[in-house]
């Protein structure tokens, strides 16, 4: 194990350690998990939506469908035909890839904003045809969930570690995939999916195969939000916020890096509660702003800034501009 | 030129009966709108062949080799490789059968290493269902040593040189294990001293059982390396033979005089 590897391995450990100790100590309130809870969860959403905009180069504008896909089915499961929690979940998590590879198959064959404005198209649809079901998903008022016999700080508490699992699993598997043909492929059609195809990768194949991913951990997050919200409103479960927050964290992150999803969520958490008490009605203007600084300075993220390969400076600026100007 | 002796190569390639034919195209035609790029051209390459694909610019060779791997769909015509009807096949499938080409205008990974590029060759094409990635990262090793970058491996592909660039493209194109390698003009922007070396590589590739289909313009190299040479000139074969016959047939200098005519009399720009 090299020294690097050696750091990042305590600092994971750490880390983990963390996570699963603190709902444990009385120090901390119980508004703090929840709190945490959403950041978690920004975190799974940011890692699924890095398998197709940061590894494979497709900025999908639609990843909430599954979001809300694999919400409505948990609570379609849990409250009409009485199934567990778990398996809920996880036939949820499975009906949003599947929604994803269907989706995919056409939708793939475009690139760039083509794409991007298909999947925000896609998105739309879907929650259109989810208010309109009204037989099915209760309609605009939305479906109701059971209600857990727990009591509110352990509900909350185990709507933290089903999120958490969520969240880890989803680096667990963006880990399996950089090491396996799947990631060299998925990498090599973001940086020329005509050289990739010309070297014998199967491009369909592949670009499906990171959208239904994407969907699948994208969907089990939604599942867990529905049951932990107990009520489905379309205006939540397809929010274009749940996207915009998993682009941008992906972005500030780092995209097409396997911490960057999670150093982003806490320095998007971290930067958002900072504007929101310091500059009230500025902070969209702020973040905004934020943003763009950081697609200037870092394009790569915070992973490379960490990793010292870059540096605010006036020659930083200066290259960024020279590499992307108009002609 | 002494005809290359069928050597042990460090590729270990499985090999056909020379002389056979390899790949077969009939009536190949592209049209892009009103331009007709490549019009009914014939051609077959044999087993073990090098064989030369030159004409001025324009003349369609790129879109030949686009259209016979499938990167473009054929206006009209028909292709077959090693016996089987290429013509609608997804070009995917193309790298897994054997054929392997570079890109005129480079086509790196460039967020990737000089080895994960490679390596990637190494995964997904001829020879690829075999090797896990962690193989193929090993197979990578293997092909920059014989290409002579392994000093290079570590570095990013976006750190690379034109001529690195472009032996990248080479390396590649060989890690997929191919029976059939086609190169567009992988010696455009070398040295005279860099296309003896590239020429010395070329030679060493066909040698190993592979063969090969060059696109060059430098003359110097298609006469030193091919054994047969075929012209493109405004999409259509205008010439096939020996290298010196061909470059003696008068339709040949005319289509390259009129180019050099064009060239010294183009408006200043
Ligand atoms: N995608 C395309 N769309 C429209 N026209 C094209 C396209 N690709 C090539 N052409 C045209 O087809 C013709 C053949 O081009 P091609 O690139 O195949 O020539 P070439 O022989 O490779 O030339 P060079 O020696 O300059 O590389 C040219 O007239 C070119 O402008
Ligand atoms: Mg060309």
């Amino acid at each position: 194990m090299t020294r690097r590897n050696r750091i990042v391995s305590v600092i994971v450990a750490v880390a983990l350690a963390a996570l699963v100790l603190f709902p444990f100590l009385d120090v901390f309130s119980g508004a703090l998990v929840r709190t945490v809870t959403v950041v978690v969860m920004a975190a799974a959403t940011a890692q699924a939506w890095n398998l197709i905009g940061g590894y494979t180069g497709y900025p999908a504008f639609g990843n909430v469908a599954f979001f809300g896909v694999g919400g409505y089915a948990v609570a379609i499961l849990m409250s009409k035909l009485h199934v567990d929690f778990i398996p809920a979940v996880l036939a949820g998590g499975l009906v949003a890839a599947l929604y994803a590879t269907l989706l995919g198959l056409p939708i793939l064959r475009l690139k760039g904003h083509y794409f991007s404005i298909a999947t925000l198209g896609v998105a739309e649809a879907t929650r259109e045809v989810v208010s309109n079901w009204t037989a099915l998903t209760g309609g605009g008022s939305g479906i109701t969930l059971p209600i857990s016999p727990d009591i509110p700080p352990i509900f909350n508490r185990a709507m933290y570690f089903s999120m958490l699992a969520v969240f880890v699993g989803s680096v667990i598997l963006t880990y399996g995939v950089t090491r396996s043909k799947l990631g060299y492929g998925l990498i090599a059609i973001r940086e020329d999916e005509d050289a990739a195809r010309s070297l014998g990768i199967n491009t369909t194949r592949f670009k499906v195969t990171a959208f239904a991913l994407s969907a699948l951990v994208t969907g089990l997050a939604g599942g867990v939000y529905a049951y932990w919200n107990s009520q489905l409103i379309p205006e939540d479960a397809f929010s274009l916020d749940i996207t915009l927050r998993a682009i941008l964290i992906s972005i500030i992150g780092g995209p097409g890096t396997l911490f960057g999803p999670a150093l982003g969520a806490v320095a998007f958490e971290f930067m958002r509660n900072y504007l929101w008490d310091n500059f009230p009605g500025l902070q969209f203007t702020f973040l905004g702003l934020v943003m763009v600084l950081v697609i200037i300075f870092m394009p790569k993220g915070v992973m490379e800034f960490l990793t010292g390969r870059r540096r605010f400076t006036a020659s930083a600026l200066l290259q960024y501009v020279r590499q992307n100007r108009v002609s | 030129m002494p005809a290359p002796h069928p050597a042990p190569g460090a590729l270990s390639l499985s090999k056909g009966v020379e002389g056979q034919p390899l790949l077969v195209a009939r009536g190949v035609t592209k049209h892009f709108g009103g331009v007709a790029a490549v019009e009914g051209v014939d051609l077959t390459v044999a087993e073990g062949e090098m064989l030369g694909l030159i004409g001025p610019n324009g003349a369609g060779k790129t879109t030949f080799i686009n259209l016979l791997t499938g990167m473009e769909p054929l206006t009209a015509g028909q292709v077959t490789f090693r016996g089987r009807d290429i013509s609608h096949q997804a070009a995917y499938l193309m790298g897994r059968m054997g054929m392997a080409r570079t890109f005129q205008v480079v086509k790196p990974f460039r967020n990737l290493s000089v080895r994960e590029n490679v390596a990637v060759g190494a995964m997904f094409g001829a020879g690829g269902a075999k090797r896990s990635s962690r193989e193929s990262l090993a197979k990578a090793d293997e092909v920059l040593a014989f290409v002579g970058m392994d000093a290079k491996a570590r570095l990013g592909a976006d750190q690379l040189t034109i001529p690195d660039l472009k032996r990248l493209e080479l390396a590649k194109a060989l890690a997929m294990e191919p029976k059939l390698l086609m190169l567009d003009e992988v010696m455009a922007g070398l040295h005279t001293r860099e296309i003896e070396a590239a020429m010395e590589l070329i030679r060493k590739v066909h040698a190993s059982g592979v063969t090969v289909l060059v696109i060059e313009h430098v003359m110097k190299a298609i006469v030193g390396l091919s054994q047969r040479v075929v012209v493109l000139h405004y999409g259509e074969k205008i010439a096939e033979g020996q290298p010196r016959e061909v470059m003696q047939n008068p339709k040949v200098i005319e289509a390259y005089l009129g180019q050099q005519y064009a060239r010294r009399h183009a408006p200043a720009s």
